[in-house]
Formats: C-alpha cells, structure tokens, sequence
C-alpha cells in the first residue's frame, strides 16, 4: 500500500534482503534438522552439543536483531524524538 | 498451581494479599494521571510509554502464566525437544520486524487504536474487519481464560484448598478488573512494571533454587536423564524437526500481531523507545523460557512418573519441594509465587483491555451506536471489561483442558489474520475481497484439520497449513485481479 506518512520511512529492514539470508542461515544452524538421528552428543555447559549448538544460534539471531533494528529500522529525525 | 503441595502460612498470605491489592492503588494512581477521557488516553496511554514502561509491558504481557505452568509441563513431556519454545519466543521480534515499521508511522499518521483501525482503514471492507476483529477477540478470551484456570489453581494450591479454585478466579479477576477500569492502558501498563520486575526476580530465583537444590547441578540433571530416558535428550526426528519450523512460523508470526502487542506497539512515545525496547526484548527468551525448560527437565529427575493434566503441576511440586526445605526456601517460593501470579495477570489484564478496545471501536460504534463520543465509548468499554470477565470467569470454572493444547487452539485461529498485517502493508493490489477469501479459506482448512483430530500433519499445526492456503489464496487472488484489471 502507499500512504504519505510512509515517506517518513528512511530504511526498513523488509526491504534489505541480505539480511534475511543472514536469518535464514541463523534459523538453519537453530534447528537440529543435520544432526544423526537419535544423537546426543557430549555435553557442553551442562547441554548436550545438539542443543548447546542451538542456544548459540538463538544468541546469535538475538544479537543480529539488535544490530538490524539499530542500524536499518530509520525513519526522519521527527519520528526518532 | 493445582499440585496442592504448596502451602503458605499466615505471613507469606498477607505479603501477597498486600501485594494484590497493591495493585489497585496503582489503578487508583493511574486513573488520577488521565489527560482526556479520549480512547487513545484510556486504550494507549495517551501514547506516551516510554522505555522501562513498554520493554516491561511488552515482557510481562508476552510471558504469561503458560511460560512457567505451560512450558515446565511441556518439557517434562518431551525433554529438550521443548528447546523449540526459546526459539519460538525469540521469532515474536522477527515477527514485529516484517510489518512493524510501517504499521508504527500509519498508526501514528492516522490515529489507530484498534488492530481494526488499520484493517478498516487499509481495505475498506466491513466484513473483513468484522471477522478479523472476532477472530482476534476468540483469540484472546481462549488465552485469558487459560490464565484465570491457572490463577484459580494457584490458589487452590497455596491454601491447600482452603479456597477452592473457583473463589481465587473470581477474587484475582475482580482485583484485575478494577484496577484496568480504573486506568485502562495506563493502570496495565504500571502494573506490568511491578509484574515484569517480579517475574524477572521469579526466574532469577528459580534458576538459582532448582537445578542446584533439588537436581545437583545442570550437569547431573542432563547425566540423569540421558540414564533413565535417553529420548528426552535426544536431537528431535525428521518430523521434529518440522514441527519446530512451524512452531516458529505458528508463534513468530501469530504473537507478532497479538491485538495486545499491536497496540503497544501504538502506545509507544516514539520509535526510539520502540526499537530499544524491541532490541532489549530479542534477549528476554534467554532469562525466561530458557529458565522454565531447564526447571521442567530438573522435575523429569526429581519428579518421576507424572502423567497427562499432572505434568502442568511440575513446577508447582517442585516448589514445594524448595519449600520444605529451609526458612529461606519457603520465602524464595513465595516471591516466585507472586512472580506467578504477575505473569497469569500480566497477561489476562492485557488481553482483557484488548477484548474491551476492539468490542467498543470495531463492533459497538460501527454496528450498534454509530456516531458515539469518546467519553461514552471509554464507558461502553469498561462496562464491557466487566461483562466479558464474568462470562470468562464462568467459562473458567467449568472447563478441563491441559494449558498448551489451549495456546496451539488460539494460534490457529490467530495467525489467519498475518496476511492483512504482513502483506497489506505492502502489496498494494491485495484488496478486501482477496484477503477475506483468504482468511475463510485459511481458517476452514485450519479447523477441519484441528477437528478432524489430524492437527499435525507432516509435523506442520493446523494453523500454518491454514496459512499456507491462505497466504497462496492473497497471493493468486492479487496476481488474477490485476491481470484482469490491466486487460
């Protein structure tokens, strides 16, 4: 849709399209679709490796949020005050 | 909290007794700081939250009484196959990220209040937001009514059945009441600041109390139940695996357009606090539900062998558990027992204001009394906050169901509405007609599949296959008309 108020919009992270492939790639290292079936795996602080694996993504997909809302989320000064 | 183990003495009663109506004076304090009696003052706080306010609105609306009852349970099910419900947690912010940015600058542009608003004023269909709008308030009253139960057995519980279950729905959704008529967003909004900072503390605690007091350490816990049930450590199977995409798609999309987070997402002073409390919310998965799976996985070790609506009252057992074992225990329970009942009310307040915002703006002004004042709807408004309660409260007390099969029924329905918000802020030519057929379409297949008992087909919910035809239904819908239009 169109709306004048849309103008105000600088960067909107939807529209930069690498950053989904960054998501994408996070989200395919999240979930444990590579893994052998009925694997465990050691532990690694106090999680089997599996689910260590999976938290660290999650850390990661958190810290690339922040640093796509901070530096591609911009609208005109007027809105930012 | 319907475990029953739990009991409190004198003491710790009036702490949360005074804790409670605490809350009222809040009410009271709110209604005092209304500028107009306006619906955006009332329904968005006049739009002026600002930062500690809407991070921890949005953080003690988003986790709810189902992330310590619901997910404890659910992990002591399935095991670490529940690590799912971290990730899911974390995709609400991507979620926000997809329609966000430019439903912010509309709502501000134009004066939203309602998710109805912007439905309304994008396609200019009276049936799509009738239907989007009742789809919406389903939603919520199923998600608030699994908090009253919840509520109701936490008293239960605590009193060792001194007050039955039905008595502590009522007192806690009376207190609830009255302190959001008094104040609407701003009495929610404040009251979410001592709930969000009580549940933080609760988790804290539990963390720090259970996997070491009662399992020995994280370590032993994981060593434990590779011992004595291997498949709850296990890496999930193919189908698993597919059910943790939909899990994401099924919550990062359908919590993303809560009404409730919508409208704060509105009722934010501006972007900046907007963002910050967005960036501040990617990492709250991590100090919350994490917490909650670690506890559910210390109860598979300590608490052996509980079956079926049980496995909801892990934590409360193992609270107890805590309890009984020193002065200190017994107190630590009690602040992680008010954290409880912060995260059931956090959340049912929240839901309840959203129910009250749309009955009013999208069904009694168009429908009933067109051309109404403002002052006369905020009073609509609040007297329907009564009246749904009630009718919740009723349908509380008399209903059985295990608290995330209640979640799961709400999403299906809920997340047939991402399409008006995802692609109607952007797709130009996707009309009314178009997304209504999509949204029929997508919520008869949703249902079907629920009701005819298949709701996991190749791992994907109900929900999201019902998305996927909906989402194709806009997607054809829009390339044949504006074929036909260009012809």
């Amino acid at each position: 849709m169109e709306h004048r108020a849309f103008s105000r919009i600088l960067s909107e992270p939807r529209s930069v399209r690498w950053i989904w492939f960054v998501y994408l790639l996070l989200y395919a290292i999240a979930i444990p679709w590579y893994w052998p079936e009925g694997y465990i795996g050691p532990t690694l602080m106090g999680f089997p490796l599996w689910v260590a694996v999976t938290l660290s993504a999650i850390v990661g997909l958190a810290c690339w949020t922040v640093f796509v809302i901070y530096f591609f989320w911009q609208t005109s000064e007027e809105e930012e005050a | 909290m319907g475990g029953g183990d739990i009991v409190f003495g004198t003491g710790a009663l009036v702490a949360v007794g005074l804790y409670l109506v605490s809350m009222i004076g809040v009410g009271y304090y709110a209604r005092g700081k209304r500028e107009t009696n306006s619906m955006a003052d009332f329904y968005l706080a006049g739009r002026s939250l600002g930062l500690l306010v809407l991070f921890l609105t949005l953080y003690a609306t988003q986790y709810s009484g189902n992330t310590l009852f619901g997910y404890t349970g659910k992990t002591y099910r399935i095991g670490f196959e529940w690590t799912v419900s971290i990730l899911f947690m974390f995709s609400i912010i991507v979620g926000y990220l997809l329609y966000a940015p430019r439903l912010v600058v509309l709502a501000r542009a134009e004066g939203f209040i309602t998710p109805g608003d912007y439905i309304s004023f994008r396609f200019k269909s009276k049936a799509l937001t009738l239907l989007s709008t009742i789809m919406m308030i389903y939603a919520l009253c199923n998600y608030t009514l699994a908090q009253l139960k919840a509520m109701g057995a936490a008293v239960e519980g605590i009193t060792q059945g001194a007050v039955p279950s039905a008595y502590g729905i009522i007192a806690l959704a009376i207190i609830m009441v009255i302190y959001e008529t008094l104040g609407g967003m701003r009495s929610v909004a404040w009251t979410d600041v001592i709930q969000g900072v009580v549940l933080l503390v609760g988790f804290a605690l539990l963390v720090m109390i259970v996997p070491t007091q009662l399992g020995g350490g994280l370590d032993a816990v994981v060593e434990k139940l590779r011992e004595i049930d291997p498949t709850k450590v296990q890496v999930p199977d193919g189908n698993g695996s597919n059910t943790w995409i939909s899990y994401v798609l099924l919550l990062g999309c359908g919590a993303a357009i809560y009404p409730q987070a919508i409208q704060r997402l509105y009722a934010s002073r501006s972007l900046q606090v907007l963002k910050r409390s967005l960036m501040l919310m990617a990492f709250m998965p991590l100090t919350t539900t994490l917490i909650a799976l670690i506890c559910g996985l210390t109860a598979i070790v300590v608490l052996p062998g509980l079956e079926s609506v049980e496995t909801d009252q892990v934590l409360a057992r193992i609270l107890a558990m805590v309890m009984a074992q020193s002065t200190l225990g017994y107190w630590l329970v009690v602040v992680v027992f008010a954290a409880a009942l912060a995260a059931l009310m956090s959340t049912a307040d929240s839901a309840l204001l959203s129910i009250s915002s749309m009955f009013t703006r999208d069904i009694y002004l168009p429908y009933i009394k067109p051309g109404s004042s403002e002052e006369h709807l905020t009073h609509v408004g609040k007297a329907f906050s009564w009246l749904a309660v009630a009718l919740l409260v009723g349908v509380a007390i008399g209903t059985e169901k295990t608290l995330v099969r209640l979640l799961e029924l709400k999403f299906e329905v809920l997340i047939q509405v991402v399409p008006c918000f995802f692609f109607g802020l952007y797709w130009k030519k996707l009309s009314g007609r178009v997304a209504l057929g999509g949204m029929v379409a997508g919520l008869l297949v949703a249902l079907f599949l629920t009701l005819s008992g298949n709701r996991l087909p190749f791992g994907f919910h109900a929900g999201v296959w019902g998305l996927f035809v909906n989402a194709s239904v806009c997607l054809l819908g829009t390339l044949l008309v504006s074929e036909k239009t260009e012809n």
